[in-house]
């Protein structure tokens, strides 16, 4: 009796291990997609600052732009490889980050607004 | 460039200062104007620095002034759009007053002057009044239109309008430096 109690409860404790073992892998795979899909990250535009103005990302990460001030505002690489175009008041714009992306960007119509990302990770 | 640049920014705030000088004469301070009369100044500021951005963008070949030409009509025109969305909400119109005409005679007088230049001497006089407009503005708006208007939402137009006139400024500083 107490020799079957135990086996049943050694059976059980198996199943549920297995199951939790089951639906961690799965979350994990899940997290892991979602990792490999890349996370999302917002600069505000807001008083001619781009906040952050230093922003640290992966490649295939997503970066938004929102336009908060009343004028419209760009980002727009230095070398003008990649730009958000014109972004009025509550605009927004995204990009995706690939590898060598150029880092450094200004507003093409107020250029004194500048700001950067740094790619990390990935090698 | 610096002695130039300062220079023009001298006329202007004495242009500025003529126009305050005449109304002074006349017990007008911008100081007492009202709301309404402040955002008849306000919006007769923007629409003169777009007049003079129109001017550059027919006269001058040189792109940066083209792009900050450009700029001044995207933007004023924007500020001015808020402006007077603001003013319908409040159900208001704006009063004309002794500072707005006298802006409007002043940009008279220099897109006058301005409109018989070309090449190099243009670009130079537009930048160098750019620079010195937006600093006298930005002079009227901090010391004596922040400090009185009473409607909240005016304000907080104002301050907002602060912030994008200072960075014209700087702007202007940028391109009358280029122009050296």
């Amino acid at each position: 009796m107490t020799a079957g109690f135990t086996r049943r409860a050694f059976l059980s404790k198996t199943v549920v291990a297995i199951a939790v073992t089951v639906l961690s892998s799965r979350f994990l795979t899940y997290t892991e997609d979602a990792r490999a899909a890349g996370d999302t990250h917002v600069i505000d535009i807001k008083a001619f600052k781009f906040v952050p103005d230093t922003l640290k990302v992966r490649v295939g990460d997503t970066i938004t732009w929102t336009n908060h001030d009343i004028v419209p505002h760009t980002a727009t690489a230095d070398d003008k490889s990649w730009d958000t175009g014109t972004l009025k008041r509550n605009e927004r714009a995204s990009l995706t980050v690939t590898a060598g992306m150029a880092p450094r960007y200004y507003c093409r119509f107020h250029p004194q607004m500048r700001a950067q990302i740094e790619i990390v990770g990935g090698d | 460039m610096k002695i130039k640049a300062l220079v023009a920014a001298l006329t202007a705030s004495a242009v500025l200062t003529l126009g305050l000088a005449q109304a002074k004469m006349k017990t007008q301070s911008p100081a007492e104007l009202n709301d309404l009369e402040i955002a008849h100044v306000a919006y007769v500021a923007d629409s003169i620095d777009i007049r003079y951005a129109h001017l550059a963008l027919a006269l001058s070949e040189n792109p940066a002034v083209h792009e900050f030409a450009e700029t001044m009509i995207r933007d004023h025109t924007a500020v001015n759009d808020q402006a007077l969305a603001l003013l319908k909400k409040l159900g208001a119109q704006p009063r004309d007053n002794f500072l707005s005409q006298s802006l409007q005679q002043n940009a008279k007088t220099l897109i006058d002057e301005m409109s018989d230049l070309r090449g190099t001497a243009f670009d130079k006089r537009y930048a160098e009044n750019e620079l010195a407009y937006h600093i006298a503005v930005n002079d009227l708006v901090d010391n004596s239109f922040l400090p009185n208007i009473e409607n909240a939402e005016v304000h907080a137009l104002f301050t907002a309008g602060s912030k994008i006139f200072h960075a014209h400024e700087k702007h202007a500083a940028m391109m009358v430096k280029q122009l050296k």
